[in-house]
């Protein structure tokens, strides 16, 4: 029986996506899949699947030719380009190992990353070169291939393809391991969407390829379905030239989603180029309201949760306006279950581990190769999962209940006058208490006074609190004229 | 282009993306962040707008501190 997400896809395209274990596999299926289609584009020159390929095979030469193993690390610095997403492609189908570096890394750290992961070769885009000309490893310029091609190499799905960095709303950064097949499973259950999706898409890309959700479901999926990728030179350039790209989806942070509302809001719906028919919103809550209001304009905005540690794609959600704040069904390939609460998933999709950090890893990861996500989760009849919070994040009560700060953020969520919000504990008259954060939608509150937006939401805060069980009740409440510190992909940062 | 119709322009889009803001008392040293309270993705949206108004392209986003740096780049580039 077919199951909720191939459901969605006609069967004579469901009969064509097969799993394919390894990168290697994947590079050879695409050139001959979509051999003539058009697969990446800087705006101004477009490269078919057989030009990437080709150009792809001659950059794996041009690394076999400087001397590396199987499993040697290659870091890429680049911003999102058609060279990087080549390089990425050449370093795992060669059979070593790719690290897509932030391209806001500064200098030091750079360098710091090529200590920490031994890294033997760099690849630098022209933006990058002269910054990581000091680096601890060889250099070479992201458009650098050889004359001749050089073949796919063998590997083992279970091999290392790519070490992300965990950003995370909490703890240090991390370097987790994904191998070929997680990468692989990841790219296969970011194809899944309904109506048609082979051969037909046109991609506008706005994330960074150092995110497995800018590399899995926003490059890689892409090219499993035979779609058009298409970055400018940067987010902004390429947002502003929605009219000429014309994308048809997108994927992108609820942030991005925020910014083309807005610009929607204030030149029409043209200025996405009239073809979006949905976007694919991730890394971080989706505001019910944001996918009402895309709703109104005839875009689908469907959410989804996943983690680096699981390649990207654990659940996804197309029922949206039935169910606005549930994350969505369980994509293939998974096991999951509750534990005491925690959301513990296994499958194809999981990570090799931290590197370098085999305490860090085994936190997380059971010996039968449970993931602990750390995320507090449940399930309606339906089998829909909803997040109810983070582990790391408990608030541990006087009384020794542990309350979960989203949990109480959640009804927040719910009033259109709120963009954010964050509870945590702190410290009144010596006592801890429960206190939120609130950082209105200030375009809400025109021409309002300060005193009135407080007095707003302290009454809401009232109003949220008669609804709580006593022990967790907020008993402090700020409200924010500035923003809160945020992560890489605009979370609200909990450090 | 006259400085003040620059500034009146730039008035016109910060209405329309914080209509909050009380534009009487935007001048040459408003600070954008800690006058203004605009976030990074604000000021990418910003850009987004000062660009299809003023017909020029920054490179990168906008990287200014205050309302008057961004007015002499506007007066300096647009059309």
């Amino acid at each position: 029986m077919k199951n909720y997400f191939e459901n969605m896809l006609p069967a004579e395209e469901l009969a064509q996506l097969k799993y394919i274990p390894t990168i290697p596999e994947f590079v050879t299926w695409i050139e001959n899949k979509w051999h003539d289609l058009p697969a990446l584009s800087d705006t101004v020159n477009t490269y078919t699947y057989a030009q990437v390929c080709d150009a792809v095979a001659r950059k794996r030469a041009m690394l076999n030719a400087m001397g590396l193993a199987k499993g040697d690390k290659v870091a890429i610095i680049d911003n999102t380009t058609v060279e990087a997403v080549e390089m990425f492609l050449a370093v795992t189908s060669a059979g070593y190992v790719a690290i897509n570096l932030p391209a806001q890394l500064p200098a030091p750290a750079i360098v710091g990353c090529c200590m920490k992961f031994g890294v033997k070769v760099l690849a630098a885009g022209p933006a990058f070169i002269e910054t990581v000309k000091d680096a601890p490893c060889k250099v070479v310029a992201i458009a650098d291939m050889a004359d001749q091609p050089a073949p796919v190499a063998v590997v083992d799905k279970d091999d290392a393809a790519a070490i992300f960095f965990t950003g995370g709303t909490t703890g240090a950064p991390k370097g987790a391991i994904l191998p070929h097949r997680a990468i692989m499973r990841g790219s296969l259950n970011g194809c899944y969407a309904p109506g048609k999706q082979l051969g037909c898409h046109r991609y506008a890309t706005v994330l960074p390829l150092s995110h497995v959700f800018g590399l899995i479901r926003s490059t890689m999926s892409v090219l499993y379905t035979g779609g058009l990728w298409i970055a400018a030179a940067n987010v902004k350039e390429t947002i502003s030239k929605f009219p000429m790209i014309r994308p048809t989806c997108l994927v992108a942070v609820p942030g991005i989603c925020e910014i083309l509302m807005g610009l929607v809001k204030m030149y029409g719906k043209q200025f996405l180029g009239g073809n979006l028919r949905f976007i694919i919103a991730g890394a971080a809550n989706v505001p019910p309201k944001l996918i009402a209001e895309f709703d109104e304009i005839g875009i689908s905005l469907f959410a989804g949760y996943g983690m680096t540690e699981g390649a990207n794609l654990t659940s996804g959600n197309i029922d949206v306006k039935e169910r606005p704040t549930s994350v969505g069904q369980i994509y293939p390939g998974q096991e999951v279950k509750v534990v005491d609460g925690e959301l513990w998933f296994r499958g194809d999709n999981l990570f090799l581990g931290y590197y370098g950090d085999p305490e860090k890893t085994a936190e997380v990861m059971t010996p039968d190769g449970w993931l602990k996500t750390g995320d507090l989760a449940r399930f309606d009849e339906d089998g829909y999962m909803y997040i109810v919070g983070r582990i790391k994040n408990l608030i541990i009560l006087s009384n020794g209940e542990n309350v979960s700060p989203e949990s109480i953020e959640e009804p927040f969520y719910k009033c259109d006058k709120l963009r954010d919000c964050l509870v945590k504990e702190d410290e009144v008259d010596g006592k801890m208490v429960i206190a939120i954060e609130i950082l209105p939608r200030m375009e809400e509150f025109a021409n309002t006074p300060w005193e009135e937006v407080e007095a707003y939401f302290k009454k809401l805060v009232d109003e949220v609190n008669a609804t709580l069980p006593t022990t967790h009740r907020i008993c402090k409440v700020t409200v924010r004229k500035e923003d809160f510190k945020r992560t890489g992909t605009m979370k609200v940062s909990r450090n | 282009m006259e400085r003040k119709d620059v500034l009146e322009g730039l008035k016109e889009i910060l209405k329309l993306i914080k209509p909050s803001l009380d534009l009487s008392t935007v001048n040459d040293d408003t600070q954008l962040i800690s006058d203004l309270g605009l976030d990074s993705l604000t000021i990418l949206l910003l850009s987004l707008a000062i660009e299809n108004k003023f017909k020029f392209k920054f490179e990168g986003t906008l990287k200014f501190n205050t309302v008057g740096e961004v007015i002499d780049h506007i007066i300096k580039n647009a059309a």
